[in-house]
């Protein structure tokens, strides 16, 4: 199948802004869901507030359009009432992290079988570029005229603590990389999260000196470091943009229990 | 096979041109019916799938492109270099 094939061409073109990141991340996903052979029929595309949540609108398959930062909840009931179902969410960085950060990180606990995907623009592009939780320091927003004095939240370092299964993070420069990450994503069981940093030239390049998108691709090229060369350099405490740089590369991939397996009754109690 | 640009997808935001590490792109300078600069292949026989029919490699073009707006077309002159291997 094309690309295409997977998309609502009635919708076409669609609303991001030019040079926006949310269509590369549409490519790379499809280009993985066609490769393990997914059907749309049996996906439902969960997502929350955000331009990043606007992705299921422009996909040919059934999407729950949630309230801002409960995509994860819903998608939680939603496979546990319909486990058959492959359920994918799409959120942002402010509807994942900031509003909806304890559903995050609970559900990361539970391990639920869902694949969450994260498009970090580094900012609340939608509502006009305030400062979010992911703006790296120093970065000038509309609420942070002369830097952001705070430092950032590590999405996927939470992920790996709060116990997710699969765990990775690109840019939407490493096209190849995000599309073997979401592949393996999508095959694994249990709560698999891919955080993708992604550019948003119009509300976070443009008051950063980045208007145009490729000069924030070339940031994210130039300030990309892999996960396991920085450890082995030993560079401490390498996370998104405390040091200037942003940690890619497979954070965690395990096999934990998943919550549908789990069986009634521990060895803790009497087990009724 | 060599990569087309649909002008009515296309937002004119070059990124096609920096990912290209041939060059086959280049910065567009006339405006589409969209309002927008489309960006132009200026290089296509520089494509890595320039001698390919299927199966294409790379696409950073295609997998980077957030509008959706470049696919793989047949090369124009494969048809007559065809022909001419036939009748030759």
């Amino acid at each position: 199948m094309e690309l295409f094939d997977f998309y609502d061409q009635d919708r076409w073109p669609h609303v991001f802004c030019p040079g926006c990141g949310n269509g590369t991340v549409m490519n790379c996903f499809f280009r993985a869901f066609n490769e393990i052979g997914w059907k749309l029929d049996n996906t439902v595309f969960v997502s929350g507030i955000g331009c990043s949540s606007r992705i299921p609108l422009y996909i040919n398959s059934d999407a729950i359009h949630t309230t801002h930062g409960r995509a994860i909840a819903v998608a939680t009931g939603l496979k546990l009432s319909r486990p058959e179902l492959d359920v994918v969410v799409f959120t942002g960085d402010g509807d994942l992290g900031a509003i909806g950060g304890n559903h995050f990180i609970n559900g990361c606990r539970r391990n639920v079988d869902l694949d969450v995907i994260c498009i970090n623009n580094n900012i609340y592009g939608m509502t006009g570029g305030q400062a979010s939780i992911t703006t790296p320091h120093d970065f000038i927003s509309t609420t942070t005229p002369f830097g952001n004095t705070e430092y950032p939240f590590d999405l996927a370092e939470i992920a790996v603590a709060a116990g997710a299964n699969y765990v990775a993070r690109w840019t939407t420069r490493h096209v190849h990389e995000l599309t073997k990450s979401i592949k393996a994503s999508l095959e694994k069981k249990g709560f698999n999260f891919v955080e993708v940093v992604s550019q948003c030239p119009t509300n976070f390049g443009r008051r950063n000196k980045m208007a145009d998108p490729t000069a924030l691709l070339d940031w994210f090229k130039e300030s990309s470091v892999r996960r396991d060369k920085a450890r082995a350099a030993a560079i401490d405490h390498v996370d998104l943009n405390l040091a200037g740089q942003i940690t890619t590369g497979e954070f965690v991939c395990r096999d934990r229990e998943c919550y549908h397996d789990r069986k009634g009754g521990g060895t803790h109690g009497d087990g009724h | 096979m060599r990569p087309g640009i649909d002008l009515r997808y296309c937002k004119g935001c070059n990124i096609c041109v920096y990912m290209c590490p041939k060059q086959c792109f280049s910065n567009g300078v006339d405006l589409s019916a969209q309002g927008y600069f489309p960006a132009v292949v200026t290089a296509p026989e520089k494509c890595f799938n320039h001698d390919r029919t299927e199966k294409p490699i790379c696409e950073l073009c295609v997998l980077s492109c957030p509008d959706q707006a470049i696919s793989w077309e047949p090369e124009p002159e494969e048809k007559e270099k065809k022909d001419d291997n036939q009748t030759g």
